[in-house]
């Protein structure tokens, strides 16, 4: 069969996500379970929205992937008046070469954090998003290819919601997953506040992978095995999202893929070759919850996101899972 | 596995797929209880039609229900009230009511969606219509209809309990009237079907054919091991439905009555003969005895009904005139069919017939005839001892009433004789025997023989008779002309032509010949036998001859053809004969089984078991013995080296079948409907559920990653998987059940 794996590469890869793991952990404690889904995506290559409340450790959370991984790291805080030149780079006329000359913006990186991105205008907000489809940068008709690989982890903040400009639906598209960071455990809250140095830049991890080593990892992924009762399961629950009342929609074509993208990465961190039904049920709610609105609208942003993992979680129970 | 839901061992039909089902399973129970009415001669034709056209209609689409006014809901249970009471107010008949009665909530259970409690009722609704159509027809279509309900039932008993299990207590609420389900709404056959062969494994389907097969042969083991009892006189049912005849021989014929029960071919009557050897070979079923003719139709007079006629009588057993006879008597059973006759076929003179069931009836002795009170609506069967076969018809009281006749001088006022003719007519005749016979006195016998002939001559055989239009008798006109005609003109002229001569004659009426049936060795004869033919008293032998004036093609030799030789001129092995051997088969053994034959039937299975365990004993005592000689004979090189290959194959052949047998049974029921699925794959979602199910160790986790590589994994991956099955197999074995978590007890204690 052609997308058989060997077993080697298999546990090779799944070796290389445990260091990065182990390595991810000595910097953001308590939260193996949100360490675990952003590896998912970094394997899936996608995107990341992380809604929570400032300083829950969001940035130390893409700082610490980006040096586990011999990555460059950038940060861009989202304000009203940010352009997108600011994101992506403007190019400037070069006296001594007589010639335009383009000058990089902070998305030339590895791994972008776009802090507060609901801040920013809606031009701004998609010139970012674009580069997160397309991983490149077009200025005066030349494109410039932006780093490989590359993560963006954009940030929003759920409750404060004075004078921004909340994503469309159809940009939400874009993230593979939205995870909330939630406050850590008591103990291991204890243990941040005995060790808390200052900034993230004081934050010293080695790296254990190479680029290299991401991109093999994210070209492996795609190989990881199917079955076809497997597919079936994620069909179902994509065709329960579009028949279920309390939605406004139902999740898009993108949505099923990433959630087999996201599944087959799961498989390859849990050192498998294969995807179980398991992997699918644990990434539904990550990977559609931002996808989907109610058809009750909540003033609540919090509570409208419980809403809707409660829904999906219900959908999740009612189809069975092949067997 | 936190958020996935137990998985289900195979596939199921979904709640809706149930209900669809369960709709169509109780559409089709209906129609085959309305067709078990449609046999039964009610005045329910009508609303029958009716019932089964709105059934099938709303199997083919259940969401026109919701079409239906809610007025009619509203009044439905006045109106089939009212309907109830005034039909057996205006008819005055409680059964058929009945059965109108149940037609008619049959129809609205049909047209209306059912709750659980409404497909019970429409089961208990069909049983009735099936039973009375049963005990009312006593016909073999009743076993098959039974068959068929019962097999529908089954289904939808099994349909309801399933449907019971997945319904929410939502959708198990009555539908209100003008709403349609989800059901109905989304019901599509194609769908369905394709559903019930994903989910209808062949092993499924063959364990329920075993299944019902079973609770058949039980119930037929229970019907030859109880004791019987006459269901009809111990039932009420009769008695509440009028008799009505459909065709038929009666007591007069006009000239196409007979030829019209020819166009017939439906079996008439069925005949057992316990000795063949005393079969003839052109039997005459004498059924009718008509003596007096006018003007061109034969009935039996007034004085032949009451003068040959013994009083009526009830019971079993009617005693016939002949004496009895020395040697082993031959019983004929017969079985004739509802709405024949009331006269009974008989082959001749008998000594005794027994009715299976008591019967009011006449028997006149001298004449050979069974008369009974009324033309029977279900089949009767009786039995007769000894019957005389010969072509004469012995009458003692009549030979003497003639000669006495003959010495007083008074035989031209004997009415078997007369002739209500005019003088024209009566000089025709005379021309014609003149003519026949050539003038010379002969005696009866040969006159019978020579008119025979002439009538052959000069009138062809047709089933459409022309008669000449003109003045005088019908009969005579056609005595004169040369046009074709059927038995009853033969016989007719006959009479006739001897009566003229001075002859008594007769009419007789009845059947002629019959098929053998080779599948069931029995006579079977059909209405197209109808015959009619002449009998002419014969002085010298005191006895009635039979003259049929048709029977000529029968050379003597084949005349005195008997038994199997005469069986073997008539035999049938059409496929129409197997049909019909089905229908004595009913009649032998299910119908009409009284003590006797039980006992009979019961032997019978003792000795097929008992000989069939010997045969297999003996059989397994020589091989042993074969064997056992086998061993003791003197060993050599070539016996020894080929023992021990046929062991190592053995040997080998189990192996293999322990190794590749449970991939080989895999295969085999691999569901072509479920399509994609593996068997493999299956196998191991099955283990993996098994595991599941049990308390988790840590060992087990090898166990699982085995089996879930087999189920969700490349197969390129595999590794052996019955190994993989195997270990499974042991580890479920070794571990404990999971423990459920209990509801727990709260218990209020008090402070």
């Amino acid at each position: 069969m052609s997308d058989f794996v060997p077993v080697a590469q298999i546990t090779e890869a799944a070796q290389r996500l445990n260091r990065l793991r182990a390595n991810m952990r000595v910097s953001i404690r308590g939260k193996d379970d949100v360490i675990d889904e952003v590896l998912v995506c970094l394997v899936a290559g996608g995107h990341l929205l992380i809604e929570d409340l400032p300083g829950v450790g969001k940035t130390t959370l893409a700082y610490s992937l980006a040096r586990s991984m011999d990555c460059t790291f950038s940060r861009v805080q989202f304000t009203s008046d940010l352009l997108p030149g600011d994101v992506t780079g403007v190019a400037i006329y070069d006296d001594t070469l007589k010639e335009f000359v383009f000058k990089k913006g902070p998305v030339f990186a590895h791994i972008v954090l776009a802090d507060e991105i609901n801040r920013a205008t809606p031009k701004t907000q998609s010139a970012l998003l674009e580069v997160m489809d397309r991983a490149r940068v077009t200025v005066d008709g030349e494109s410039h290819a932006v780093g490989a690989p590359f993560m963006v982890f954009a940030t929003q903040n759920p409750v404060d919601f004075e004078g921004t400009f909340p994503l469309p639906e159809s940009q939400m598209d874009r993230f593979l997953m939205r995870l909330r960071m939630g406050y850590p455990e008591p103990d291991d809250e204890r243990e941040i506040l005995r060790n808390a140095r200052g900034g993230y830049d004081t934050i010293a991890v080695n790296p254990v992978v190479t680029r290299g080593d991401i991109l093999a990892l994210q070209a492996l992924a795609p190989q990881v095995f199917v079955e076809d009762s497997v597919l079936e399961f994620i069909l179902r629950i994509v065709t329960a999202t579009r028949t279920d009342t309390e939605f406004r929609a139902g999740v898009s074509v993108r949505a099923g893929v990433a959630l087999r993208m996201a599944a087959q990465a799961r498989a390859l961190l849990r050192n498998r070759d294969f995807v179980l039904p398991e992997d699918v049920a644990e990434l539904v709610v990550p990977v559609f919850s931002h996808r989907l609105g109610l058809v009750r609208q909540s003033s609540d942003g919090l509570e409208e996101r419980r809403a809707v993992s409660a829904a999906l979680k219900r959908i999740v129970a009612s189809i069975p899972s092949p067997a | 596995m936190g958020l996935i839901p137990p998985a289900p061992r195979r596939p199921h039909l979904a709640a809706e797929e149930l209900q669809h089902l369960k709709w169509l399973l109780g559409g089709l129970l209906t129609l085959i209880s309305l067709g078990a009415v449609f046999y039964l001669d009610l005045e329910a034709l009508m609303l029958t039609g009716v019932a089964a056209l709105c059934t099938l209609a709303a199997m083919v689409r259940p969401r026109l229900l919701a079409r239906v006014p809610r007025l009619l809901h509203t009044l439905a249970f006045p109106l089939v009230t009212a309907f109830f009471i005034g039909d057996v107010w205006l008819r005055s008949e409680v059964l058929p009511a009945m059965v109108r009665l149940c037609i008619l909530l049959l129809l609205y259970r049909n047209i209306t969606y059912r709750q659980r409690r409404d497909e019970l009722q429409l089961i208990v609704l069909g049983l009735f219509l099936v039973m009375v159509a049963g005990v009312l027809s006593v016909s073999p279509t009743f076993a098959v209809q039974l068959l068929a309900f019962a097999a529908c039932a089954l289904g939808l008993l099994l349909a309801i309990t399933l449907a019971e299990l997945q319904l929410t207590p939502a959708a198990r609420a009555p539908v209100p009237p003008g709403e349609t389900p989800m059901w109905a709404r989304r019901a599509e056959f194609g769908h369905l079907i394709r559903r019930m062969r994903a989910v209808l494994d062949w092993r499924i389907a063959a364990l329920g054919a075993v299944l019902f097969a079973g609770v058949v042969g039980m119930s037929a083991l229970l019907f030859l091991s109880i004791p019987r009892f006459q269901l009809e006189n111990s039932m009420f049912l009769e008695r509440f439905i009028e008799k009505k005849a459909k065709t038929g021989f009666s007591e007069t014929i006009r000239f196409g009555d007979v030829t019209e029960i020819q166009q017939d071919t439906s079996v008439a009557l069925s005949v057992d003969v316990s000795n063949v050897r005393r079969i003839p070979a052109s039997p005459y079923w004498r059924m009718l005895v008509l003596d007096s003719y006018q003007n061109g139709v034969f009935r039996a007079s007034a004085e032949q009904r009451r003068n040959e006629f013994d009083p009526e009588r009830a019971g079993t057993i009617a005693p016939g005139g002949l004496r009895p006879r020395r040697g082993e008597a031959t019983y004929w059973t017969f079985y004739l069919e509802a709405g024949v006759s009331r006269f009974l076929p008989l082959a001749g003179a008998f000594q005794t017939l027994t009715f299976q069931e008591a019967q009011h009836f006449r028997v006149a002795p001298r004449l050979a005839m069974v008369a009974l009170r009324e033309e029977p609506v279900t089949m009767v069967a009786y039995r007769v001892e000894d019957f005389e076969m010969g072509q004469a018809l012995p009458d003692t009281r009549f030979a003497n009433r003639w000669s006495a006749r003959g010495e007083q001088g008074t035989r031209a006022a004997e009415p078997l004789v007369r002739l209500a003719l005019s003088d024209a007519d009566q000089a025709a005749l005379g021309e014609v025997i003149v003519e026949a016979t050539g003038g010379a006195k002969v005696v009866p016998a040969d006159f019978v023989r020579r008119v025979g002939e002439w009538l052959r001559q000069r009138h062809p055989y047709s089933l459409k008779p022309s008669i000449p239009a003109g003045d005088g008798d019908p009969l005579v006109r056609w005595l004169r002309s040369r046009e074709s005609g059927h038995c009853e003109l033969f016989a007719g002229s006959m009479v006739l032509l001897a009566r003229s001569a001075g002859l008594p004659a007769r009419v007789v009426t009845g059947f002629r010949g019959g098929s053998w049936n080779g599948y069931s060795n029995n006579f079977t004869i059909r209405n197209s036998d109808a015959h009619g033919w002449a009998e002419v008293f014969d002085e010298t032998a005191g006895a009635w001859i039979r003259a049929d004036p048709l029977d000529s093609g029968l050379s003597e030799a084949a005349q005195n053809l008997h038994g199997e030789a005469a069986v073997a001129s008539r035999l049938d092995r059409s496929w129409k004969a197997r049909v019909d051997s089905l229908r004595v088969f009913w009649y032998r053994r299910i119908v009409s089984f009284d003590q006797r034959a039980q006992a009979e039937t019961l032997r019978g299975v003792k000795d097929a078991t008992r000989s069939v365990t010997q045969e297999l004993r003996a059989r397994i005592g020589s091989l042993f013995e074969r064997a056992k000689t086998w061993l003791v004979a003197p060993w050599d090189l070539r016996r020894a080296f080929g023992s021990a290959a046929a062991m190592v194959g053995a040997g080998l052949t189990t192996w293999w079948l322990i190794v590749r047998g449970p991939a080989l049974w895999r295969r085999l029921s691999f569901r072509r409907g479920a399509g994609r699925e593996d068997p493999v794959r299956r196998e191991a979602g099955r283990w993996l559920g098994r595991l599941a199910e049990t308390e988790p160790e840590p060992d087990h986790a090898g166990v699982r990653q085995e089996l879930q590589r087999l189920r969700f994994g490349p197969r390129a991956s595999w590794t052996e998987p019955e190994a993989v099955f195997r270990r499974a197999r042991k580890t479920c074995r070794a571990a404990r059940p999971r423990q459920r978590p209990g509801r727990r007890r709260t218990t209020i204690t008090r402070p």
